[in-house]
């Protein structure tokens, strides 16, 4: 009775591209629309996170999440050459777990109150573990945080507004309603065309366990040890330290070490042309 | 004068239209690979993107930081990046660190808050100039082929050939059932404040309703794909180390490669000598 239980194999492949694709093209377009502000509430289109959520309410969590990830950071990071290096590794987790839990709090898809919880839950989780990781960035990457006047109190603020303004403009906009209107309507018709049977009561993968929510902190906490390394590279920081004092001639030394690297690389590359091309 | 108004407000609009956005895309994945940083071979341009991206972070010293934005900007010359995407680069550095201070002077910031803000700013641009170098001037398939050298999972070298290839008719199928909604819908009119305000709606809401037929045919097409793949023996291949193999043997270290990265090298440590020096 297992393989009715869950999709198999060539499926979770299936819904991973699915799922890929179409969010990938949405966060393209969201990275190049323009965002505009009234005031300081700030009016973008940045969330298609609804069509993640509804695949993962409709087909197995874990690869819609994993692909709306990945769709992520290969069409809008990758393709437009925004990759932001360890920041994108944060995003990439908070919007896995963000989908995944969604997906995994429905056990019926025709519920609708439960599904309207569960994409608003599944995008309030991704927007505060963002905001969390942020606030972590800036006091890292900023020297003295708490001395320079004004800072904390702004990046708390900012983010904070940021959280609520996402949550309450983007967030039900963008995926709350959307949700709420595609599920319905592509309940029955979608799961046939990859060959699967539409999620119900007994086939669903059964609510959140002991061991999901072990796994959504495992990956928070690796979101944020990401961001902190900066914190916790202590041995890097102490060899900076060691070459300023000890300094100029190890940094003279490292001068003279590449310059020589790069003349003979130039010789080498002159001699093999030459005989490239007399032979 | 209103003649010349409305000229310029319609030819921004037509540089802002879909296939404007099209073609930047495409011209960004496809259209540079006779740069030299696309010939570099992938696996050089990852360990020196690694340094670039990491090292700034740890860095507090200006000198440091300046020699690092100058050496990425300048391979991002080299790399004959977009246009949009060198803008979209220009408003997400300054838009960030510019409102941060906006809002840090209303907290009692002064003058003396510029500073730190002034290098993070400086760190994030040679960070993301770096990323825009590797990742938008080496052609898709060679990064990816760099990218599993490095043991990177088979399926995100797969999302990114996939991706790359899929985009140009996933991007026309979108517009089409955008146009098809426009012309079957009748938009409000946009004359007073109530209607342009009602017209951003009725917008939004044909995107949306837009992705109800593009989720079924995405998904027709998928099945297309897995199954194309499964004939092929794509998972099976996935995982096999002789297919890994001859994959990458087409991956060749040049002197070329030594030589950029030697610059490099010498570039930072010049940077560091100058910066005991002084």
């Amino acid at each position: 009775m297992n393989e009715k239980k869950t999709a198999a194999q060539s499926q979770k492949l299936m819904v991973f591209v699915l799922t890929m694709s179409l969010y990938g093209l949405a966060t393209l377009f969201t990275e190049l629309i323009p965002k505009f502000q009234v005031g300081i509430v700030e009016f973008s289109v940045e969330y298609f996170l609804f069509i993640p959520l509804v695949l993962a309410i409709l087909f197995d969590p874990m690869s819609a999440a994993l692909g709306a990830a990945t769709g992520e950071l290969v069409f809008s990071e990758i393709m437009l050459g925004q990759f932001g290096g360890l920041g994108e590794l944060e995003k990439f987790i908070t919007v896995t777990i963000g989908v995944y839990i969604a997906g995994r709090m429905v056990r019926n898809p025709k519920n609708t109150r439960m599904v309207g919880i569960a994409a608003i839950t599944g995008t309030a989780l991704q927007l505060f573990m963002g905001m969390a990781v942020d606030i972590l960035k800036v006091q890292f990457a900023v020297s003295d945080f708490e001395a320079v006047p004004g800072l904390p109190e702004s990046v708390f603020a900012t983010e904070g507004f940021a959280f609520l303004n996402d949550l309450l403009f983007s967030g039900i906009l963008f995926c709350l309603l959307p949700t709420l209107f595609l599920v319905p309507r592509l309940y029955g018709k979608i799961e046939p065309l990859l060959g699967m049977r539409p999620r119900t009561e007994e086939t669903s993968l059964g609510g959140i366990s002991g061991k999901a929510v072990l796994g959504v902190l495992i990956g928070f906490a690796a979101a944020v040890g990401a961001e902190m390394l900066a914190e916790s590279g202590l041995p890097l920081i102490d060899w900076e330290a060691s070459w300023a004092e000890s300094g100029t001639a190890m940094a003279a030394g490292l001068v003279a070490a590449a310059a020589m690297a790069v003349i003979v690389l130039l010789i080498i590359r002159r001699n093999a042309e030459v005989q490239k091309s007399r032979a | 004068m209103e003649g010349l108004k409305r000229k310029l407000s319609e030819s921004i609009l037509d540089k802002f239209s879909m296939d404007f956005l099209r073609n930047q895309v495409l011209k960004n994945a496809y259209g540079n690979d006779d740069t030299v940083i696309a010939r570099l071979d992938p696996r050089a341009l990852l360990v020196w993107y690694l340094f670039f991206a990491i090292a700034p972070w740890f860095s507090d010293n200006l000198i440091f930081l300046a020699a690092c934005f100058f050496l990425v900007a300048a391979t991002t010359l080299l790399a004959r990046v977009a246009g949009l995407v060198l803008f979209l680069f220009g408003i997400g550095v300054f838009a960030q660190t510019g409102y941060l201070f906006l809002v840090s002077l209303f907290f009692g910031g002064n003058a003396q808050t510029i500073l730190p803000l002034l290098v993070l700013t400086l760190k994030v641009a040679a960070v993301s100039l770096a990323s825009i170098t590797v990742f938008s001037g080496l052609d898709p398939d060679r990064l990816s082929n760099g990218l599993m050298w490095f043991g990177c999972p088979e399926r995100l070298s797969f999302s990114i050939s996939y991706a790359y290839r899929m985009l140009p008719m996933l991007m026309e199928e979108f517009q089409n059932v955008l146009l098809s909604y426009r012309l079957r819908g009748r938009a409000p009119d946009t004359e007073t404040f109530a209607g342009k305000i009602k017209n951003l709606i009725y917008q939004v809401k044909v995107i949306i309703h837009a992705f109800y037929p593009l989720m079924l045919n995405t998904a027709k097409r998928s099945r297309t794909t897995v199954e194309a793949l499964e004939l092929k023996g794509y998972r099976y291949a996935a995982v096999n180390k002789e297919v890994k193999r001859m994959k990458l043997a087409s991956l060749h270290m040049t002197y070329d490669d030594f030589l950029f990265l030697a610059v490099s090298v010498f570039w930072i440590a010049a940077a560091v000598l100058l910066n005991t020096l002084v």
